[in-house]
Order: C-alpha cells, then sequence, then structure tokens
C-alpha cells in the first residue's frame, strides 16, 4: 500500500467517521420539526407545579419548532374522565396524560402509541434521548405497561416525609423518625399537644384514601392490595396490621383527618399545626415558599419512615404518551414535544422552575441536591419503590371506589378493619372476576 | 266565538318546541334507556354487550343504591319542610303593607343565594366550615363555643348538607310563595281580617288555598332538585366521610363518570326517573285536586 493509498484510506474512515458524527449532530430539533411547523397540539394539564413548569418553557419549544401546543388545565379528578371520553369519541387530544394507575387502562383500549414506534424513526428520535437515563423504577410504572414503554415520565412523584425542624427540635429530637413504629412510640406522643399535631395523613374520600392513606400503610407493614393468584391480600396478618396501624396512629393527627385532601394537609403543615405530613415531591415548593408557609424556614425533606417489610414509600405520578388517534404529523410532533420537554438537556431547568423531572443525571449535580432539599430523599425512594403500589391495571377506576369507601369507613370506625377489609377484598375480586383475570382471558398484570 | 286555528298554524307554533325537547329530551332518554339494558363500559368497549335487564336487577338489589336513596329521602323529609315553614314566614312578611325599602332589600338578598353556583356553594361550605381554619368554627369560638368537625364526621356533614340546602333554597321557596299570595284578592284578605284577629286563621281558610298551586310547584321542583343533588356535597364532601353524604345523584355520577360504567349509570338514572315522575303524579293527585 503506497503513501497516496493510505492517505486516501485515512480519509476514507475520517469522513465516514466524520459523516456518521456529522448525521449524530445534524440532529436537531429545529430540523427535526421542520415538517410539522404549523401543526397544533392538544393536551390536558393540571394545575399544579411540574405543569406551570412546563408552560413557562413552551414558548422555547414552539419557537424552535413552530409547534403550537394548546394545553387545557383541569382538576386531577376531572382528568381521566375527560381523557376517556376523548378517547372513546375520536377526540381532539393528541398527546395523553397519564397518572401511573391509568397505564393499564390506556394500554389496553390501545389509545395511546408505543414509544418504539418514534424512537425506532431516526428523524424523529433525538440521539441524546438516553432512555437509560430514567430512574428505572419511574420508567417501568409511569410509562410501561406489560414490558412496552408507552409514555416518558414527566409529572414525578415520590412520598417523602416533610418534617418541621423547628418543632422537632423543640420536643427533643435532632433528627426526623427512621421507622414508623418511632413515629408511634417517640414522636407521636412527644409532638401532640397544645393544639399541634405529631402528623396527618390526607385521607379523603378520592385517590387520595386510596393512594396516600390506605396504600401507604400496606407495603411498608408487607401488605398489599392482591396475592399472586390475584385474589384479595387486604386480610392477610401483614395488610391487617398495616391497617390497624393506621388507625391506632389516628390518636396523633388531628380530628377530621377523613375530610384532609392535600390542600388541608399541606396548609395544616404550612401553619405549623402539623409536625410531619407524607407528602409528593411536587408538594415541596409550597411548604418552603415564604409566601405559602409560615415555616418555610423549618422544613427539612427525609424519605418515608420504614415498617417491618421496608420502606416502600408511596409512589405516583405521570407520563406523556403519543395518542393513536392522532394523525401521523400530530403524532410526530406530539413525540418531539414529548422528548424535548423530558429530556436530559431541560431536566434541570425544569427542576427549577418547580417540576420534579425522572432523570437520573439531573439528581447527580451536588450543587442542585443542595439547592431542592428533597433531593437526596426522592433519589432514594425511587430506589425502593413498587411499581404495583396501586394496581395499574384497567380496573383500577373501579377498585380506587371501592376502597375510597371503604377505607373511610375504616378510619371512622363504621365497620372494623377487618370487615372493611373483607368487603373491599369481596368486591375488588368481583370486579376482577368480571374482567377476566380468574378464568383466563386477562394475564395477571399490575 | 271562537276562531277555529288551523292545523298548519299549531304546527308552526308547536313544532319548534316539540322539536327541540325532542331532540334534547326525548332522543337522550330513548338513548339511555336503550343504553341500560347493556353492559357498555367506556374503558372495556370490546365486552359490550346486550344484558337485558340485568343492570336493572343489579340496581334494585345493590344494598348503596337503597342507602343512598334512604340519604337522599332523608334529606327531602327534613329541608324540604324546613324550607316550606321558614320561606312562608319570609313571605308573610314580605307580604305585610310598610317597610318597602327594606322588603326591597330583602327581596333582593333572597335572590343571591339562588344566583350562586351550586358548585361554589359546596366550595364555599368546605372553607367556611373547615374544623381548623373556617369562618364558622370562628365565629363560634367567639362565642365560646368549641370548633366543630363538621366535614369530617358523617352525622355532622348530612347536617351540614342539609343546613346548606336550606340557605340556598329557603329563599326560592319564599320568592314562589310570595308570588302566590299577591293572587289572594286583597278585598278577601281585608274582609278576613276584619272577622279575626288570628293570623293563623287568615292563613289557613284564605291565603292557604291560594297557597296550595305554588305548594304543589315547590314540592314538584325541590323534590326534582333534591333527587339531581350533586354539585354541592360532591365538591363539599364528595359524598364522605365513608357514604354519609352520598346522595343518588352523587351515586350515579360515580358509577357512570368514575367507574365508566354507562349502562349500570343509565339503569340508576332511568330507576329514578320513574320515581320522579311517581312522586310528581301523587303531589298533583293528592294536593292538586283541593284547588281545580
Amino acid at each position: 500500500m503506497n503513501m497516496k493509498t493510505h492517505v486516501s484510506a485515512l480519509a476514507l474512515a475520517a469522513g465516514a467517521a466524520f459523516g456518521a458524527a456529522g448525521s449524530v449532530g445534524a440532529w436537531t430539533l429545529e430540523e427535526a420539526a421542520k415538517p410539522y411547523a404549523g401543526t397544533e397540539l392538544e393536551v390536558l394539564f393540571l394545575d399544579r407545579p411540574g405543569y406551570n413548569a412546563a408552560i413557562k418553557m413552551l414558548p422555547e419549544f414552539e419557537a424552535a419548532t413552530g409547534i403550537k401546543v394548546n394545553y387545557t388545565t383541569v382538576p386531577y379528578e376531572n382528568a381521566l374522565g375527560e381523557q376517556v371520553r376523548d378517547f372513546v369519541a375520536g377526540g381532539d387530544l393528541d398527546i395523553a396524560l397519564i397518572d401511573l394507575v391509568w397505564m393499564g387502562n390506556f394500554a389496553e383500549n390501545g389509545w395511546v402509541v408505543p414509544s418504539e414506534t418514534f424512537i425506532n424513526n431516526a428523524a424523529l428520535a433525538d440521539p441524546a434521548l438516553d432512555m437509560a437515563d430514567f430512574f428505572p423504577l419511574v420508567l417501568d410504572a409511569f410509562g410501561s405497561w406489560n414490558g412496552v414503554n408507552y409514555g416518558l415520565p414527566f409529572d414525578n412523584y415520590s412520598g417523602l416525609l416533610f418534617y418541621n425542624k423547628c418543632m422537632l427540635e423543640a420536643a427533643g429530637f435532632d433528627k426526623p423518625p427512621a421507622t414508623w413504629q418511632e413515629v408511634m412510640d417517640t414522636y407521636g406522643p412527644a409532638l401532640t399537644k397544645d393544639g399541634k399535631f405529631a402528623y396527618a395523613l390526607q385521607s379523603k374520600r378520592n385517590e387520595t384514601q386510596s393512594a396516600d392513606s390506605f396504600a401507604r400503610f400496606l407495603w411498608p407493614f408487607g401488605g398489599s392490595f392482591l396475592n399472586a393468584e390475584f385474589k384479595s391480600n387486604l386480610n392477610s396478618p401483614e395488610s391487617q396490621a398495616g391497617l390497624q396501624f393506621r388507625q391506632d396512629l389516628m390518636k396523633f393527627m388531628p380530628e377530621g383527618i377523613v375530610a384532609y385532601d392535600h390542600a388541608e394537609t399541606v396548609n395544616a403543615f404550612a401553619q405549623g399545626d402539623v409536625a410531619m405530613i407524607t407528602e409528593w415531591s411536587a408538594f415541596y415548593s409550597t411548604v418552603v415558599s415564604p409566601e405559602t408557609s409560615k415555616v418555610a424556614d423549618c422544613v427539612e425533606i427525609a424519605p418515608e419512615p420504614t415498617g417491618p417489610a421496608g420502606r416502600k414509600p408511596a409512589l405516583g405520578g405521570f407520563s406523556l404518551a403519543v395518542a393513536s388517534q392522532a394523525d401521523e404529523a400530530e403524532q410526530a410532533a406530539g413525540w418531539l414535544f414529548i422528548q424535548w420537554v423530558t429530556s436530559k438537556a431541560n431536566a434541570g431547568k425544569y427542576l427549577e422552575m418547580g417540576g420534579v423531572p425522572a432523570r437520573q443525571s439531573a439528581y447527580a449535580d451536588p450543587a442542585l441536591a443542595a439547592t431542592f432539599k428533597f433531593i437526596p430523599a426522592l433519589v432514594e425512594s425511587w430506589q425502593e419503590g413498587v411499581p404495583e403500589f396501586r394496581p395499574r391495571f384497567a380496573e383500577w377506576p373501579a377498585i380506587t371506589e371501592i376502597v375510597q369507601e371503604w377505607g373511610t369507613k375504616i378510619m371512622l370506625g363504621e365497620v372494623s378493619i377487618e370487615e372493611g377489609a373483607k368487603n373491599i377484598g369481596e368486591k375488588m375480586e368481583a370486579v376482577l372476576a368480571e374482567a377476566g383475570y380468574y378464568d383466563g382471558k386477562k394475564p395477571l398484570a399490575q | 266565538m271562537t276562531t277555529k286555528v288551523s292545523r298548519k298554524t299549531l304546527a308552526a307554533f308547536l313544532g319548534p318546541a316539540v322539536f327541540a325537547l325532542a331532540i334534547v329530551g326525548i332522543a337522550p332518554l330513548l338513548f339511555a334507556v336503550w343504553k341500560s339494558l347493556h353492559y357498555f363500559n367506556l374503558t372495556k368497549r370490546a365486552q359490550e354487550r346486550f344484558v337485558g335487564l340485568e343492570n336493572y336487577a343489579t340496581v334494585l338489589t345493590d344494598q348503596a343504591f337503597w342507602e343512598a336513596m334512604g340519604r337522599t329521602a332523608l334529606l327531602f323529609i327534613i329541608a324540604v319542610p324546613v324550607q316550606i315553614v321558614l320561606g312562608l314566614i319570609i313571605a308573610l312578611v314580605l307580604h305585610r303593607p310598610g317597610l318597602t325599602l327594606f322588603k326591597t332589600l330583602t327581596r333582593l338578598s333572597l335572590v343571591l343565594p339562588m344566583a350562586t353556583t351550586y358548585a361554589v356553594v359546596g366550595l364555599l361550605a368546605q372553607v367556611m366550615l373547615n374544623q381548623k381554619y373556617g369562618v364558622i368554627n370562628q365565629m363560634l369560638g367567639w362565642i365560646g363555643i368549641e370548633s366543630i368537625n363538621f366535614i369530617g364526621d358523617p352525622t355532622n356533614a348530612f347536617i351540614a348538607v342539609i343546613l346548606w340546602d336550606i340557605w340556598q333554597w329557603t329563599p326560592f321557596v319564599a320568592l314562589i310563595l310570595l308570588a302566590g299570595l299577591s293572587t289572594v284578592p286583597p278585598e278577601i284578605e281585608e274582609a278576613a281580617t276584619l272577622e279575626t284577629r288570628s293570623n293563623w286563621t287568615v292563613l289557613r281558610h284564605v291565603q292557604l288555598p291560594f297557597l296550595i298551586p305554588s305548594l304543589v310547584a315547590v314540592l314538584i321542583l325541590r323534590t326534582a332538585d333534591t333527587l339531581k343533588l350533586f354539585d354541592m356535597p360532591f365538591t363539599m364532601t364528595r359524598g364522605g366521610p365513608g357514604s354519609a353524604t352520598e346522595f343518588i345523584a352523587v351515586l350515579i355520577e360515580r358509577v357512570g363518570n368514575r367507574q365508566f360504567d354507562i349502562g349500570m349509570a343509565a339503569a340508576q338514572s332511568i330507576i329514578m326517573l320513574a320515581v320522579t315522575i311517581v312522586l310528581a303524579r301523587l303531589y298533583i293527585r293528592f294536593f292538586y285536586r283541593e284547588v281545580r
């Protein structure tokens, strides 16, 4: 081989490498979006910090792509119904906002498109997408069903222990409780006095009762909604122990706790009337803002206490997925938006604006962890959660209503824990039988 | 002399109303009846099938349905008589001569509760009745009464819904009865007041007969309103705590909009419609005939 040949070969190799690098570098949002400029997307948002952060980021996306994102803000309680009706009627929504417990419903009905469709499309997939950067638990629980990913985690929560350091210190504690038993035996009695309460557990009869109250005391005690055969596990000794613990803990909570939703609970904490709450990470900005919290300077965050079976904290959150009812251009534009708003590149900005990204890389920055006190606890919680904290199958909307009714009846003492759990179990099994889980028509996926 | 109106004229006058009623009333009703005979769940469209009267059998043997009906009936039995008594007292006061400015202001203020959106009334109650931060408990504290757990206690929550319903709808009853009192011929009233000094006698024998149509209207409208009472308890208590304020309309909404079981919710609605029609016919039969 002569010199000329050598140079040519190197140039060819370099050219090929440059070309390859060039083709990666060539992917830009602007270029990818060019065919879809002028496309309008319809999506539902909630009135929560993560959505407000995304709304503040929207102008940047719209300027870069020419794609318009039209969002409608609805209360959480209406979000499922609005979307179900829209998808059944073949409506306007191009992007689905999916709470983790709606995932089975949306996937089984074919209302959302698997992410693979877009990830395998070089014109649409951002080379920097890096799916492995999402917390695996969150990507699995919020965005996937039966091994197929549909949505990218967007508005992400874990249950955290918010505690009032000043109240704890005044009662002689220099750290938060590590276990639920400590809450019951030590922190509860010491902090419940003079019209103040040690703990508030939001338990209103809606999804709050199922997710924040009932399920929160099943898992750390080794209980669960269902056993391996999909029969009720609520009367198992572990589930009963957890529910009994919740009942006993009520003496350290404000009266009328069954009427407390998130707003009342966060408010009670922010007013300094309650020393500890277990709430979603999304409420961080509310309790540390002096405008909405009297105890902003005293707020500290820790992972939820552990039970006999471990931490297993409350898990909740939303993914965004492309709606199958959207036309081709809307689907492509929808994917570009979802990919952009949940991207690694935007995670820091989203966090600073009040959102909670599910990107591991975003939390690696020690400076951010110092600014946002919930980060270490959040990262720890997302290592220990269970995806089926609430079953995510299509029957959850029916089952959660049963849990809400009987869960509050148990707390009010209208039925015994055993009787209430038995009632929920029987009704839950009837729903599952009707759905076909017991005769092999449906796989036992939750 | 009577003028015969042509069929065309009749059709021209009645047609638009009948057409509108058919579109917005009859067609959806027939659709609901049809769907009530199916298993029809919005999230399980693949399983949709004709089930005959199965949904009706399920509803009629469902304890939750009858408990909700019982709660609704109890609300009606307590709230409506109180509204009628209070409304009648207000109407009689406003019917008396004199105090024109006071009466005008009262009439105006009576419209306010009715003009407030139901859902807003419920949200207001939720905030005002909050045990810790609500204005009502604060006011009770001024007079030395311990704060009351209005929303978190089943009995108190039920009472709170009743009181809120009375607050919102007593003015409506008062205005209807006031209109009824204005139909009493003044000369008869004057003659009666010359005959007796007893206000009760005048009310019982002179004014009340003229109020019967108004009372029947109140009963029919308030029955229908109570049966469909949804917005206020939903925003106030969401049917809780437990099932304490799960009235029939709240239950139907839960089944239809949250469990998406449209077939079952349609069957519940049709049964409720039948109850409403029967009650309306009973009112007309037993009360309205007195003034025929």
